[in-house]
């Protein structure tokens, strides 16, 4: 028995630490180590939990997101969001000359032919970037689900097993993941070539391969590393290190993005009349 | 002005090392940073409705004379969390403040940041400017 299950069982005993995210198929959950990382029955970090990413503040979501931030509760209006809530550390994406050109030329456009103006899904890892919406991460022994708000969409991560071959490409991918000691390891592929990566214009083809690194690192903070290659459109591959924030107390709510969707309506109008809007 | 103007550079500043979107979609493509505006009226109508939320407010200027204005702002999913109740929150009849910015296209319609209520309660409707264009710096190198 290695000492982190054995910490846990000591701390299950002792009726120690539950943590108070809410409630998840896996009620097992009772150790927390000295990191603060709580334990599944399993020996496992526990991921479960209401996570924002593109936030690196601590605390709820109204801690965290107050003042100049997103859904902030600030009082000056001018204010940019929140520095913090930007947090994202990456070096220029390694595109080909002509597939630069091409994220180049979408950045031009402000973004008016982003995926998300249709209420498509926006990909792995995007769909989870964007700090306006919470995901959620359900973990059992055999597979860990994502639900996100934004889009309401769902990634099922079965663990220890083959990706799957009776589906066709997809927005998100086709996603199994294992453990490798205490960072869970998410291996991506079978995408379409609709979705953007991480910022503008990004666009990727089918040949995208994702591999996603989570590992909780205290009680608050998921390091999240994600490694984009795809020989068609980058030169190399392409990592971006971020995080995803606990925010306990939140829920998901229901997003149906097709309900009102105007704009895209507005864009159209924009692009017809020959309204200026690129830079 | 020049407050307004800082604040964009320095959201565009954090933006050079962010790849996430604040908003649902580009507000950059569809609203002008660089016109800002303030609008005081009635609400005539609220839509609260994803992915994005409406309100419509009859301006009347010293003339007399009423306009109708169209704004837009964040999902309801963040006015939730920003502290909106639907229905309560804002209500037709309601005399509000608004501050946000100009559509390019010059119609009567904006992207509001923050509503001001009458009795100077303050909420934020929207993001911030500029947000969901891509920031200032694409995330390919420039040639």
């Amino acid at each position: 028995m290695n000492r982190t299950l054995l910490a846990a069982i000591v701390a299950t005993a002792l009726g120690t630490a539950c943590n108070s995210t809410p409630p998840t198929v896996n009620q097992e959950t009772k150790a927390i180590a000295s990191n603060g990382v709580p334990r599944t029955a399993d020996g496992k970090p526990d991921l479960n939990g209401v996570w924002q990413g593109g936030n690196g503040r601590r605390g709820t979501w109204e801690e965290a997101n107050s003042g100049l931030g997103v859904g902030g509760t600030g009082t000056d209006a001018a204010a940019p969001a929140n520095p913090a809530s930007q947090q994202v550390i990456t070096d220029p994406a390694p595109y080909k000359p002509e597939a630069a050109a091409r994220v180049l030329e979408s950045f031009n456009k402000r973004g008016i032919d982003d995926p998300a103006g249709l209420c498509l899904p926006l990909g792995v890892p995007r769909l989870a970037l964007v700090g306006l919406f919470p995901i959620q991460i359900v973990q059992t022994p055999t597979q860990v689900v994502i639900l996100h708000e934004y889009m309401s969409v769902f990634r099922v991560i079965p663990l220890n097993a083959e990706h799957r071959t009776d589906v066709g490409p997809a927005y998100m991918g086709d996603s199994v993941g294992h453990w490798e000691g205490d960072t869970l390891v998410v291996d991506v592929t079978n995408f379409n070539d609709k979705g953007w990566l991480s910022g503008t214009g990004t666009f990727h083809s089918d040949a995208l391969h994702v591999t996603e690194r989570y590992t909780r690192v205290d009680k608050d903070q998921i390091d999240w590393v994600i490694t984009m290659e795809d020989p068609n459109v980058l030169t190399k591959p392409w990592t971006v290190k971020t995080t995803l924030m606990l925010r306990e107390g939140t829920r998901l709510q229901e997003y149906v993005c097709a309900e009102n969707n105007v704009e895209t309506a507005h864009y159209e109008k924009i692009l017809k009349e020959g309204v200026p809007y690129r830079r | 002005m020049s407050r307004l103007r800082s604040g964009v550079c320095l959201l565009a500043l954090v933006l050079l090392f962010s790849g996430p979107a604040l908003a649902h979609h580009s507000f950059g493509a569809e609203f002008d940073a660089n016109k800002p505006i303030t609008l005081k009226g009635v609400v005539t109508k609220v839509e609260w409705t994803n992915p994005h939320s409406h309100f419509s407010l009859d301006v009347t200027d010293d003339k007399g004379r009423t306009t109708r204005w169209v704004l837009t702002g964040y999902t309801v999913n963040a006015l939730y969390r920003t502290g909106w109740k639907k229905d309560v929150t804002m209500k037709v009849g309601d005399t509000v403040t608004i501050f946000g910015w100009r559509a390019r296209d010059g119609s009567n319609s904006a992207h509001a940041r923050e509503v001001t209520f009458a009795d100077g309660k303050k909420l934020f409707y929207g993001p911030p400017a500029g947000t969901g264009e891509g920031g200032n710096t694409p995330a390919v190198k420039v040639p």
